[in-house]
This record gives C-alpha cells, sequence and structure tokens, in this order.
C-alpha cells in the first residue's frame, strides 16, 4: 500500500513542476467551457431578410414592418425581382427572402386571401427551418391581425385553437443551459483520459517504465499510483467548472449536488481506465495521442452533446451502447436541469460502472512488467 | 549453492532473430561478472531474462536463487537494475529521486532519509541534493543512478553500459563505487565495450552474435589467445580472426 503513495507523491511533484501543463490543464477545458457554451449555440439571431414587394400597399408594409420590429431579423433592403431575390441568396446576403405579390392587398380585402412566398438558404437545414417556423408565426400573426379588423364577427363565432407552449426543465429554451452540463464531462474526459494516456506512455519514452518495470511495485500499486492524481485534478476541474455553470451561466443545479460528484468520480474512473488502456497499446506519445483523439471526437459527436441522440440512426444508436459520454452527459442534463434521482438514473450508473470496471481489467491485463 | 546466477541453454529468439543462443554460466556470490560484445550480441537481451523483463524463449536460469520463468517478481526484490537509458526521473531532485525509489523498494519511511544522506555523502553530491537532476552533468547522473539500483541492498546488481559516454576519470571513480559494493557482497553483474573494464571483472565472458564464445578470467583468457591485452582477445573472438 505504501507503494501507491510513493507513486503518488511523485506524480503530484512532477506536475507541480510542470506548471505549463498545469495551466493548461486547468484554464484551457475553462475556456473551452465558455466559448463552447457561448459559440456553440442553435439559437438563431440576426437572420438576414430581403423583400420583394411586388405590390407596395399598405399592408404588405405592415406585413414587412412586423419583421423589421424582431430582433430575430434584420432587413437587408428590397428588392425589384425574384430574380435578384435568388442572387442575393445565392451572395449570401440574405438568408430567407420574402416575396410579396402583386395585387397582395387586394386579394386578401376581396378574396379573403392571399399568398406570399418564402425563400430560405438552406444549406444549414436546422437553422433554415427554425428561420422558417419564425417567419411563419409572424406571417400568421399578421394575417390573424388582418382577419381581426376587416371581418366583423360576433366574439366566439370565430374557430379559434391557441397554443400555448411551455418548456420544461429549460423554460426559456437557453441554450447555455443546455450545453454547460454536457462540455463540463466532455472536459473531464480530455483530462482523464487523453493526458493520463500521455503521463504515461511518456514514462515508457524516457526509460523510467522499464525500470519501475523491474522493481518489485505490482500491478494494481502503479495502476492506482497513476490513476488517484488524475481523479483528483479532475475533481478539481469538475468542481470549477460547477461553479461557473452556476454563477457565470446561471444554470441551476436542481437535483443533488452528491450525486453529481459520485457520477463524475465514476466517471473519471472511467477516463483514466480509457487512458491506461490506450497507454498500454501504445508504443509513444504520438500513437497515444492518435488514438485518443480519434475516440474523443467519436465520443463527443455521438453523444448528443450536440445533437439529440435519438434522432440518429440504428447504428450509430448501437454504436453508443458503448459511449461513456452518451450515458454521462444525459446524467448532468437530468441530475442538474430535471432534478433527477439515483433511481431515474440507476440504468446510467450500470451501464458506467461496467464500462469502467471492464476498462480497469482490460487494462491491467495488457499492463506486463516485461518489455 | 551460493551461485548468484545459473544459466543453462538459457536462449531467446525474436522471430527466427536468435538474440541469445543457448548460453550456460554460472556467477557466484560477490563476484564482478564483465559480459562483453559488440552491439547486437545479445548482452542487453540476456541481462533483460535475468531480471525478468524478458520471458526466455528456452533453456534455464535462476537469480539470487529464483527460476526466471515462475518467480520473476521474487527476482526484482533481490535485484537492482540501471539500464543503457538514464532512468532517474529528471523533473525530480536528486533528494526527491532516491526518496521515490526507496518507497518503491520497500524501505521503511523513517529509514528513507538517512540511506538519502548516505548516499549523498558517498557521491560528495550534498550540495545538489535539492537541485532538479536533470541539471547535472552525465557522470554524477550515472554515479546516482547506480546508487539508487543499490538502495535496497540487492544481492545482484545488473548494470547495463553504465559507463557509456562519460569521461575515463568518471569512470574510474565509478568503478570503485563498484569495488566498493563487490566489497561488501554484492554481485555485480556489467556489461561493457570498454577494454580497460574487462580487465577491471573477476571474469569476463565474450559474446558473439548470441553465442558466448569464451568465459573466463581476464588473465586465463590473455594465455589462453597468447596476447597481451583484452582489446587483443576481444578481436581475435569477435572478428573470427583466430591466429589458433
Amino acid at each position: 500500500m505504501n507503494r501507491i503513495r510513493y507513486m503518488v507523491e511523485k506524480e503530484i511533484r512532477q506536475l507541480r513542476r510542470n506548471p505549463v501543463l498545469l495551466r493548461i490543464m486547468l484554464a484551457a477545458p475553462i475556456m473551452q467551457l465558455i466559448l463552447l457554451s457561448y459559440a456553440a449555440n442553435y439559437e438563431v439571431k440576426n437572420l438576414n431578410i430581403a423583400v420583394v414587394d411586388g405590390d407596395h400597399t399598405t399592408y404588405s408594409q405592415r406585413l414587412v414592418s412586423k419583421f423589421r420590429h424582431l430582433t430575430n431579423f434584420n432587413l437587408s433592403g428590397y428588392l425589384p425581382n425574384e430574380k435578384q431575390a435568388r442572387q442575393t441568396l445565392l451572395a449570401g446576403d440574405a438568408d430567407l427572402v420574402l416575396v410579396i405579390p402583386p395585387h397582395f392587398e387586394r386579394d386578401l380585402e376581396k378574396e379573403g386571401s392571399a399568398a406570399v412566398q418564402l425563400l430560405l438558404n438552406a444549406i444549414d437545414g436546422s437553422k433554415a427551418g427554425i428561420a422558417n417556423g419564425y417567419a411563419t408565426a409572424i406571417i400568421r400573426d399578421f394575417n390573424a391581425d388582418v382577419v381581426a379588423e376587416t371581418k366583423v364577427v360576433a366574439p366566439g363565432t370565430v374557430p379559434q385553437l391557441d397554443i400555448e407552449n411551455q418548456y420544461w426543465y429549460n423554460p426559456k429554451l437557453e441554450y447555455k443551459t443546455f450545453m454547460v452540463p454536457g462540455v463540463l464531462f466532455e472536459l473531464l474526459l480530455l483530462v482523464g483520459g487523453l493526458v493520463s494516456a500521455l503521463n504515461i506512455v511518456r514514462e515508457k519514452e524516457i526509460g523510467t517504465m522499464e525500470q519501475l518495470n523491474v522493481t518489485p511495485i505490482r500491478k494494481h500499486e502503479f495502476i492506482l499510483g497513476k490513476s488517484i492524481p488524475f481523479v483528483v485534478i479532475g475533481l478539481v476541474l469538475f468542481t470549477i467548472g460547477l461553479l461557473l455553470g452556476r454563477f457565470l451561466f446561471q444554470v441551476p443545479l436542481v437535483g443533488s449536488l452528491a450525486l453529481m460528484y459520485v457520477f463524475a468520480v465514476l466517471f473519471l474512473i472511467l477516463c483514466v481506465g480509457l487512458g491506461l488502456l490506450i497507454s498500454t497499446l501504445a508504443e509513444n506519445q504520438q500513437q497515444a495521442l492518435f488514438v485518443s483523439f480519434f475516440l474523443l471526437v467519436l465520443f463527443i459527436l455521438l453523444s448528443g452533446l450536440f445533437a439529440s441522440t435519438e434522432n440518429m440512426p440504428v447504428w450509430a444508436q448501437w454504436l453508443n451502447l458503448i459511449n461513456p459520454l452518451k450515458y454521462i452527459i444525459e446524467v448532468g442534463r437530468n441530475v442538474m436541469l430535471k432534478g433527477s434521482t439515483f433511481a431515474d438514473v440507476n440504468r446510467q450508473f450500470a451501464a458506467l460502472a461496467g464500462m469502467a470496471i471492464g476498462l480497469l481489467l482490460l487494462a491491467s491485463w495488457r499492463y506486463r512488467k516485461t518489455v | 549453492m551460493e551461485k548468484a546466477v545459473s544459466t543453462n541453454a538459457l536462449t531467446k529468439k525474436f522471430g527466427s532473430f536468435i538474440a541469445t543462443n543457448a548460453i550456460t554460466f554460472d556467477v557466484a556470490q560477490g563476484e564482478i561478472f564483465g559480459f562483453l560484445g559488440a552491439n547486437g550480441a545479445g548482452k542487453t537481451t540476456a541481462m533483460r531474462m535475468l531480471c525478468g523483463l524478458l520471458k526466455p524463449t528456452s533453456g534455464e536460469a535462476s537469480v539470487a536463487g529464483f527460476d526466471v520463468y515462475r518467480q520473476s517478481e521474487k527476482i526484482k526484490q533481490n535485484i537492482g537494475y540501471m539500464s543503457q537509458r538514464f532512468s532517474l526521473y529528471e523533473d525530480l531532485t536528486v533528494r526527491e529521486n532516491i526518496r521515490f525509489y526507496g518507497g518503491i523498494y520497500g524501505l521503511r519511511r523513517a529509514d528513507i532519509p538517512a540511506k538519502t544522506d548516505q548516499i549523498l555523502q558517498k557521491l560528495g553530491i550534498e550540495s545538489v541534493a535539492d537541485s532538479l537532476v536533470a541539471s547535472l552533468p552525465l557522470g554524477w547522473k550515472q554515479k546516482l543512478s547506480f546508487s539508487v539500483a543499490l538502495i535496497h541492498e540487492p544481492r545482484i546488481v545488473f548494470l547495463d553500459e553504465p559507463t557509456g559516454g562519460v569521461d575515463p576519470i568518471t569512470r574510474r571513480q565509478f568503478w570503485d563505487l563498484i569495488y566498493e559494493a563487490a566489497h561488501g557482497g554484492t554481485t555485480v553483474f556489467v556489461t561493457t565495450h570498454y577494454m580497460d573494464e574487462a580487465e577491471y571483472c573477476h571474469r569476463v565472458s565474450i559474446m558473439v552474435d548470441g553465442v558466448m564464445k569464451a568465459l573466463d578470467t581476464p588473465a586465463g583468457l590473455k594465455t589462453a589467445y597468447n596476447v597481451d591485452s583484452m582489446d587483443a582477445v576481444f578481436q581475435i573472438l569477435a572478428r573470427g580472426t583466430s591466429t589458433k
């Protein structure tokens, strides 16, 4: 048991001697947390809208001014015809074009209905979808105004179906609230998995690993001695991240803080297990870096950090069964935003614990005290 | 049965390449045993098998009375090892390195400070005790490595080209340390390709292409090959230009 203490002591000394690494390990993830949470944002703002007004009437002006008064839209200008509109979209000067045909007002008044056209740049499909949603809502709103003014009807006879949306667990649809719990765990994977793998492979490169292998140190002593410092650093990072989330991003913590820490420790053990396994497979830091990076990107893209996992194809969902990041992000979001208790996330706990044990067993099986 | 090392037809193959071909020898307790050979002759492979770092392909070997196949962890408790590559932690101080290896070798916590002082004093490096190892000259680093390899007072110490790249004076001092250890009863198993160092050994074996071509005292070898230096013995064996 004593040897573990000496290992941990040595690791901590070496880390303290390497202030650059220490700073990078603490500062870079925090910067990432801030950048990703602010920048990786699906809220659609500042949509550039161009208008082809073929009617030039009061009604057409009113419709346009409705767009103008919303912060999501910037009126980029009026265009003479649809051909120009197409070119503006192609040049990227507008995200969408509203085409109001001639006789818009006349048709509305006489026939009781008129059509407008929306042209959208749909290269980014989800952005176009959201823009379409906003624009449709505005047009519908305009429509309701017109109906109210022109038709004199007895109250209550107009069939109206009002849908009121209530967004639970993230009532203001704050993207940051959604991102912070996810990014927090992504960073633990980075530190726990990548940095620990590189640390051990470095000992192989400089030859101290061979020296350790001729000492009577036992496998579990080596593995624990290497793991403990990284779990501790990960927890420090996690605490900083939670505090930032709470006070900088105002992300609520509805559930139990203790439960969050239980999962953080479990997840860090898993990450270090992965790092150890990679270090037994890689001969040098380049190999370790490449393998870790490949896995990290795969885990992150599939994890549901950015896109919902339920909409992924079936094969991706199968892959996700062994994606630790997917489970821990579910836990983070549900506990922080919804107040899930252990009973609600015991399935994720079992999956993560299973993977952690599996990785540690594999790593200690692969770790040989021979060259 | 007071054999520090004993091998019988010890062989290591890497694929079809035979790195060590059926070598058989004994090393007595307290002996300074020189292991000579050109680069790639199989010295390091043989030493790694004895230290438990490599599993032999065939043959038998025991170190400190323990079998290399089944008791490699027991062997590790009883040997010291200094590899070709310098293997102390450059980003730890002299004192921290001693403390770390002392702890790993199971020294009692209370004994480590005294042991540290003893090593510092013996090497005359008290002034740099709290300097990073990276800042020491190579000769000092190697003497420190040797002392660290002996920290748990092992029965046998394996030195793989311990004096590579150091000046003649430091090499001489290094050999003083080896003699001192051997005098205290430690068996020293040392590989080298400096022929003047071969003269310092009690017995010398010469490896050529994985085969042990000769094994005797330096004086015995010189007589047998009718030459006046170990260098000449080595030239005859390694180049295969035997005059006999």
